[in-house]
């Protein structure tokens, strides 16, 4: 028996009484016809199903993750790359000017967003007094890129801060290494230091791609009639009309969506370690 | 290793009490011996009229009791704050014809004595007959204040006088035009538009097609009202469809904006004050609904650019011209269609509808 | 040289998109229109607004302490996990690493109204001890799993170097362990902080009647009006945290060396 086990019991028990007993509670409503009452059915599952806008609107929202998570991995990588080895002094500083913007609400920012991006708005007023955009308007507020952005400027924090821990922990001696063993920079980038920081990728995606996944705020301020997502879909049942167990059905698809992909991306990290 | 353990959970329960005390001290706890004053808490919106400091404090100071106010966020939302909430823990709140049905059945409420109510003779007679507000002839909700939802335009960029709802299907809008999410709104303007009965449309597959037919004409569709209004303060959008209330708001703050209930008729709306189940000061909640029903308050908040009061003695007192232009007058009632009670069926089938509309 | 120059022109670049939007915010806290309209006109008049406005001022206290106690309570809890996690031969750390991660995969309504549900059921009354509960649950996996990502890149080598020495347990942990994983705490105790205090949902449903936190008050007030005084709010916030973070940079220079570097 390991004797250690109080180490980690307390935040086993939290979890199991107050997450994985109201996933029960999740799946138990899912199942049942109306409301706390009513019979058992599967009937919310088949209705998913059924009817192809809740597949199509499920897979815009997973493509948009997707969009989201690459562009943050693409923005986050060289970021935690620079502030690692380029940045000498300062750069836990770096570190907390990464996290201190998640001080004001993402409401609150999500409105600056379109405050920004508007025609008239700050952004236009500026491109157009240096002159990188001519007589015709703006055009980005109220379209998927808009809400990309404002979502990639959400979550990206979280994958620089996730990378740029597991990027300083390698080991300049095996860079070194590799170096006199006359590997090009390039080649000790891809069999020395991108397998190493793996860890950090991985999990700076987890952190991206799900809460992504549910997502609703942002779609709506900034996706005009275009925005409709699967979270807001989640969130209709629950604060529109009354379908808490079509709404628990939706998200425990969503959960197994993300369990799946999850899965599919520790193999993935493992195979190519 | 024994006492190590003792100790990090001591830490961590210390932790978590300071924290939760902390709290506690923050909250004013209302249990202290010496404040002796009654808490009447009431459910309302956030900077919807009662919970403004001025109209707070005349209430608190005239019945010496203290006024909290949970806001909701939504009507389906509220009704989860009833069924959920203790008996006690709630004394009003405010409800539309969307819940109380079911709040009533439900046993959520309790009657409103209106004999209590010296203001209640005041109301425009067709509000106190609405079929939501009473179950075997009990009266369970007071009606407080009421509005239409219709177009509004930008007098200067839009080239009027717009008369019709299918302004909103004028392609010499494109782009302009800000529509509501939302499924009641979107159905009933659409019914409005085909000719049928709003509020029991006949061929809800034509108001799927027409709304579809009027998607790409919009800028965007809005949410919250404050959504459109800086939308529309900042020149995105020009024309709209838009609440009575928050129009009178922009236009008390300077915006040029011109509120028009078109000639197929408008959606009307009521919002309602009704009584919690199990409140422990009836007396409180009544004098609190009266009070807000009293021409005084109602009065001051159309001033500020709030939304129409139930109150006929204040219409008289007001600039006819605003009246007229606002839809304030009982003339306006009658070319309303108030939002009737819908089944969860019929609100499944609507929203579903409004879904594949967005995601046309 | 030039390396350098290109690094902090990109992180530059980088800061300069998150912090686009934050200048926004802040500057419309500034501008006397209502509805942000341009062009701008300075203004203090939201900050008195602010100053007149208890609730939202005794919001933003409830939102800062509720936050405090969730990250400091996720900081020990997951540092407790992982130091079990780094040493433990059981079959159950699959589980348990899966457990961890859980809370993140469901939508923080679902999580919330199940718990709420709980609580009913168990016949017990919206408190603050719950609220705290229910952030905790939904910040953990952010503490944990950075915490993770530098454990696993982390040499365990050392580990092993320092009890072949003679150090006990204890002593590797307090003198190596916890000084490695010492900036990952740090990250971690700051993520589940923001996470917890920008939480509108699960507080929603948990917070007891007659107190609210800053992410209630807010999306209570969009359905009639988003003032400014929001805006101006979330200026002081950012404006005392930076301060606050730099003033602890100065006082604690010394000792913080280490970490500076």
């Amino acid at each position: 028996m390991d004797k250690k086990i109080w180490l980690m019991s307390p935040a086993v028990i939290l979890l199991l009484c107050f997450c994985v007993v109201p996933l029960f509670i999740m799946v138990y409503y899912s199942l049942l016809s109306d409301g706390t009452r009513g019979h058992l059915t599967l009937q919310n599952y088949a209705d998913f199903f059924e009817k192809r806008i809740y597949l199509k609107l499920t897979w815009k929202t997973i493509r948009i993750s997707c969009c989201v998570t690459l562009i943050s991995l693409l923005i986050s990588y060289p970021m935690a790359y620079v502030m690692v080895n380029l940045i000498h002094s300062g750069k836990n500083l770096l570190l907390l000017a990464i996290i201190i913007p998640f001080w004001t609400s993402q409401l609150v920012r999500a409105y600056a967003w379109q405050n920004l991006l508007r025609e008239g708005g700050i952004l236009d007023i500026m491109l157009r007094k240096l002159h990188l955009i001519g007589s015709e308007p703006l055009g980005l507020l109220f379209t998927p890129y808009a809400v990309i952005i404002a979502m990639v400027h959400i979550f990206f924090p979280y994958m620089v801060i996730t990378i740029y821990l597991s990027l300083e922990k390698v080991d300049i001696a095996l860079v070194e290494a590799s170096k006199s063993l006359q590997a090009g920079p390039l080649t000790t980038f891809r069999r020395v230091v991108l397998p190493l920081s793996k860890p950090g990728i991985v999990t700076g995606c987890i952190l991206v791609f799900v809460p992504s996944l549910g997502v609703f705020v942002e779609p709506r301020i900034l996706g005009g009639t275009e925005g409709s997502v699967i979270g807001m879909v989640i969130e209709d049942q629950f604060f529109e009309i009354y379908g808490w167990n079509f709404g628990a059905a939706v998200s425990f698809i969503l959960l197994a969506i993300i369990l799946l992909s999850m899965a599919v991306l520790s193999r993935l990290a493992k195979k190519e370690a | 290793m024994k006492k190590t353990m003792l100790g990090v959970w001591i830490a961590v329960s210390l932790l978590s009490a300071t924290a939760c005390g902390n709290k506690a001290a923050n909250e004013g706890a209302p249990s202290s011996p010496n404040n002796e004053k009654k808490t009447l808490t009431i459910v309302n919106w956030k900077g919807y009229g009662s919970d403004d400091p001025e109209v707070i404090k005349t209430f608190e100071t005239k019945y010496n009791v203290k006024i909290v106010h949970p806001y909701m966020a939504s009507e389906e939302e509220l009704l989860t704050k009833l069924r959920t909430s203790k008996p006690g823990d709630l004394d009003v709140v405010l409800p539309n014809a969307s819940i109380l049905p079911v709040a009533i059945n439900d046993g959520l409420l309790s009657p409103v004595d209106t004999a209590k109510l010296s203001n209640y003779a005041a109301i425009y007679e067709p509000f106190k007959h609405l079929a939501e507000n009473a179950k075997d002839g009990a009266v369970y909700a007071v009606p407080w204040v009421w509005g239409s939802t219709a177009i509004v335009y930008n007098p200067d960029t839009v080239k009027g006088p717009i008369d019709s709802v299918q302004a909103l299907w004028d392609t010499a809008h494109k782009g302009k035009i800000a529509f509501r999410d939302d499924f009641n709104d979107a159905v009933m303007t659409a019914a409005l538009a085909l000719g049928q009965n709003p509020n029991h449309p006949s061929d809800l597959d034509a108001i799927k097609q027409k709304l579809i037919k009027q998607k790409p004409l919009n800028r965007t569709y809005w949410k919250t009202g404050d959504e459109f209004a800086k939308l529309y303060a900042g020149g995105t959008v020009d024309i709209g469809l838009m609440w009575s209330g928050q129009t009178a708001a922009m236009k008390k703050e300077g915006q040029h904006i011109k509120y028009v209930i078109p000639k197929e008729g408008a959606i009307g709306w009521v919002d309602n004050w009704a009584i919690v189940k199990g409140t422990r000061n009836p007396e409180l909640a009544h004098q609190f609904i009266d009070f807000m029903i009293d021409k005084k308050f109602q009065e001051d908040w159309v001033n500020r650019g709030g939304p129409a009061p139930v109150n006929k003695n204040v219409t008289r007192t007001l600039d006819p011209a605003f009246v007229e232009e606002m839809g304030l007058d009982e003339k306006t009632i009658g070319k309303l269609t108030f939002i009737s009670y819908r089944s969860d069926e019929e609100k499944k089938k609507w929203n579903e509808l409004w879904l594949e509309v967005k995601s046309h | 040289m030039l390396k350098k120059t290109i690094g902090w022109t990109y992180a530059a670049l980088v800061l300069l998109f998150l912090y686009a939007p934050i200048l926004v915010l802040m500057a419309l806290s500034f501008n006397a229109s209502k509805y942000n309209a341009l062009p701008f006109t300075f203004s203090l008049s939201w900050y008195k607004a602010l100053a007149a406005d208890t609730t939202l001022i005794r919001a933003s206290l409830t939102s800062l302490s509720i936050a405090a106690g969730t990250a400091i309570i996720c900081v020990v809890l997951a540092a407790m996990l992982m130091l079990w996690a780094v040493q433990t031969t059981s079959k159950l750390k699959g589980w348990i690493d899966a457990l961890v991660v859980l809370p993140l995969t469901i939508p923080w309504l679902i999580l919330g109204l199940s718990m709420l549900l709980l609580l009913s059921a168990a016949g017990i009354d919206k408190n603050f001890t719950v609220l705290l509960i229910g952030h905790v649950v939904v910040s953990l996996p952010y503490a944990v799993l950075v915490i993770k990502a530098r454990l696993q890149s982390m040499d365990l080598s050392i580990n092993e170097a320092s009890a072949s020495l003679g150090a006990n347990e204890w002593t590797t942990v307090r003198r190596i362990t916890l000084p490695l994983l010492f900036p990952a705490m740090l990250a971690g105790g700051f993520l589940a902080f923001v996470i917890s205090f920008d939480n509108f949902i699960l507080s929603y449903f948990l917070i007891p009647s007659g107190s609210s936190t800053l992410p209630i008050e807010i999306y209570a007030s969009i359905k009639f009006g988003f003032t400014p005084e929001i805006n101006a709010a979330s200026t002081l916030l950012l404006a005392a945290t930076t301060l606050m973070i730099l003033l602890i940079v100065v006082i604690m220079r010394s000792s913080l060396k280490f970490f500076l570097k």
